[in-house]
């Protein structure tokens, strides 16, 4: 069965918790890098990659560029499973 | 350079100098914005040498510059970004009485309440007329830069307008030729010297200039430039494209054709698998500490040839036109030819030595041959064909994605903050090739969250350390010195 958007934000959450080695990290559709202590340049890079295994998905970087909050990213994991 | 620049702002007047978030501003736009920060500088700061500035991404902060330089007075530029605290050192140490701004922000009124100096709003300022030929001189000040100092406080680095012309011609001179059809890619902060390059050289040609917008993910705003603005000329820092590197498969950028790096070790494989996603691009590996401006030596890794490595890191190149090398042994005498020792720089690019800082200035300037030569602190040796290899720093100095780090700031603020005697800050590499740092503390019983949440308004962002451990005792080597070798061991095993 696929997954709910829902349930996309809170394994994202999960993803980030892990890379970031936080619990605190609590995400909405609308969090952006400022929001999260830590989620910075390079971490991005290791949360995209993170998420492209949890997933089993592939990011193009335009995606990635276009990217203005977690749900931007989790609509597309979304879209991205559906198909 | 002014004088270049009055012409070029006048015969490419129509011409987009500025791309700002989004936004066009033409060389008309940029003069007359000059010239009214020109007229309220000559009205409320006349007597002022240096001149703050509040660097925010817009064409009210380039212009400010462009027009205290007009002005013949020394600009000073405040990340807003920083720590209050770091920036008020900043205005204490350059003795900062006026800063210009363009935003009416907290910042502004914390700061102005803490130092006392006056800040001038420069939007919304009427036109004034022609921009007349610029008041400074060669010997005068251009800029004021605060670099990280291992004693804690940043460190003032003055350079003239002469040593900042001297950049522009030998930058020239590497055959790099750019003129009014170019768009210039402009990603530093503006208290990091290398957006002078990224912002001089093309303003002095009718180029256009496009900024990065500020953000947290740079990466990806960066090439978002490069892409959709046909970028022909970017210096960008290597931790850029190893960030880009997993889509490298995905990049086609045949409108670049000078793409420069400088600030950390810039490896081979990474430039060879770069060259394919711009094809078009010759590639420099550039080198240069603040204090000899910009940067002053360069290495050409061009197509098909083999590239002077070592370690897989490409060489630092040879001097730029007017700059002068020695590698020099703990002595201060040069090293046999190959040799490794200090690499010292002399020349026209040379700062006059620290602002107001006569110790720091014994400490990192000697004479040799009847010249003034600069202590870079960086180890070199010389290749057979002269040209330099990067061997490692001979102090605690680190570069964290370009920026200067003295590991010594960050461990003299945390015993400031904690009391405690032993701490110690070392950069490893991660999984990526790139420093982070780790911060050590010996016997800290205290609430680790809130010194850490306090450390933060003492030092930028790229200061802090990425994980903090707090350890019964830190080892100690024969000497009973901090071992810090160690200490990076236990990092990188954690």
């Amino acid at each position: 069965m696929s997954k709910t958007p829902a349930e996309i934000l809170l394994e994202v959450n999960v993803v980030f918790c892990e890379v970031l080695a936080t619990p605190d990290v609590v995400l909405t559709d609308s969090t952006t890098a400022n929001d999260v202590e830590g989620w910075d340049s390079l971490n991005h890079v290791r949360l995209i990659a993170a998420v492209e295994e949890r997933f089993g998905v592939k990011f193009m970087l335009k995606e990635v560029m276009r990217f203005a909050n977690v749900g931007d990213m989790c609509r597309l994991i979304y879209t991205k499973l559906g198909s | 350079m002014l004088e270049t620049m009055r012409e070029s702002f006048v015969t490419f007047r129509d011409h987009v100098a500025f791309v700002i978030q989004g936004v066009s501003h033409t060389y008309a736009d940029l003069t007359r914005r000059i010239r009214a920060i020109q007229g309220l500088i000559e009205r409320e700061a006349a007597t002022e040498a240096n001149i703050g500035i509040i660097a925010n991404d817009d064409l009210e902060t380039y212009a400010s510059i462009l027009a205290v330089w007009f002005a013949g007075k020394a600009m000073v530029p405040i990340a807003p970004t920083h720590p209050v605290d770091r920036n008020l050192s900043v205005l204490r140490q350059a003795s900062l009485r006026v800063v210009l701004s363009s935003a009416d922000g907290d910042l502004r009124s914390e700061l102005h309440n803490a130092s006392g100096a006056m800040f001038l709003l420069t939007t919304g300022l009427a036109d004034i007329g022609e921009l007349s030929a610029a008041q400074a001189r060669d010997d005068d000040i251009a800029y004021i830069l605060f670099t990280s100092g291992s004693t804690g406080t940043p460190k003032g680095v003055p350079i003239s307008h002469r040593a900042l012309r001297s950049f522009c011609e030998a930058f020239t001179a590497l055959g790099v030729e750019l003129d009014q059809n170019d768009r210039v890619l402009q990603m530093f902060d503006l208290t990091f010297d290398l957006s002078l390059m990224s912002y001089c050289v093309p303003l002095m040609c009718g180029a256009s200039v496009y900024t990065v917008p500020p953000g947290v993910i740079k990466y990806t705003a960066i090439y978002s430039l490069l892409e959709e603005h046909n970028i022909t000329c970017a210096l960008m820092v290597p931790s850029i494209l190893a960030r880009l590197r997993p889509f490298f498969p995905e990049i086609k950028l045949d409108a670049l054709k000078v793409s420069m790096f400088c600030g950390e070790a810039l490896y081979a494989d990474l430039i060879t698998e770069w060259g394919t996603c711009a094809p078009k691009a010759r590639i420099w590996n550039v080198y240069g500490p603040t204090e000899a401006t910009i940067f002053c030596t360069a290495y050409e890794c061009l197509r098909g040839a083999e590239w002077q490595l070592e370690n897989g890191i490409i060489s630092i190149g040879q001097p730029m036109v007017g700059v002068e090398v020695l590698v020099v042994n703990e002595g201060r005498l040069p090293v046999k030819h190959g040799d490794m020792g200090e690499l010292c720089l002399g020349g026209r690019q040379l700062t006059l030595g620290y602002w107001q800082n006569p110790e720091r200035d014994a400490v990192a300037f000697f004479e040799h041959a009847g010249q003034r030569w600069y202590r870079t602190g960086d180890l070199c040796r010389a290749a057979h064909d002269g040209n330099l290899m990067y061997c490692g720093r001979a102090d605690q100095q680190v570069k964290i994605q370009g920026f200067r780090v003295e590991l010594g700031e960050i461990e003299h603020r945390v015993r400031e903050l904690t009391g405690l005697k032993h701490v110690a800050a070392v950069a490893v590499k991660d999984e990526a090739g790139e420093l982070r740092i780790r911060l050590f503390l010996e016997g800290f019983s205290g609430a680790l969250p809130a010194m850490l949440k306090e450390l933060k308004t003492k030092l930028p962002a790229y200061m802090m350390p990425e994980k903090t451990t707090n350890l019964d005792v830190l080892p100690l080597n024969v000497n009973g010195k901090i071992d810090r070798p160690a200490l990076v061991k236990v990092a990188a095993n954690s």
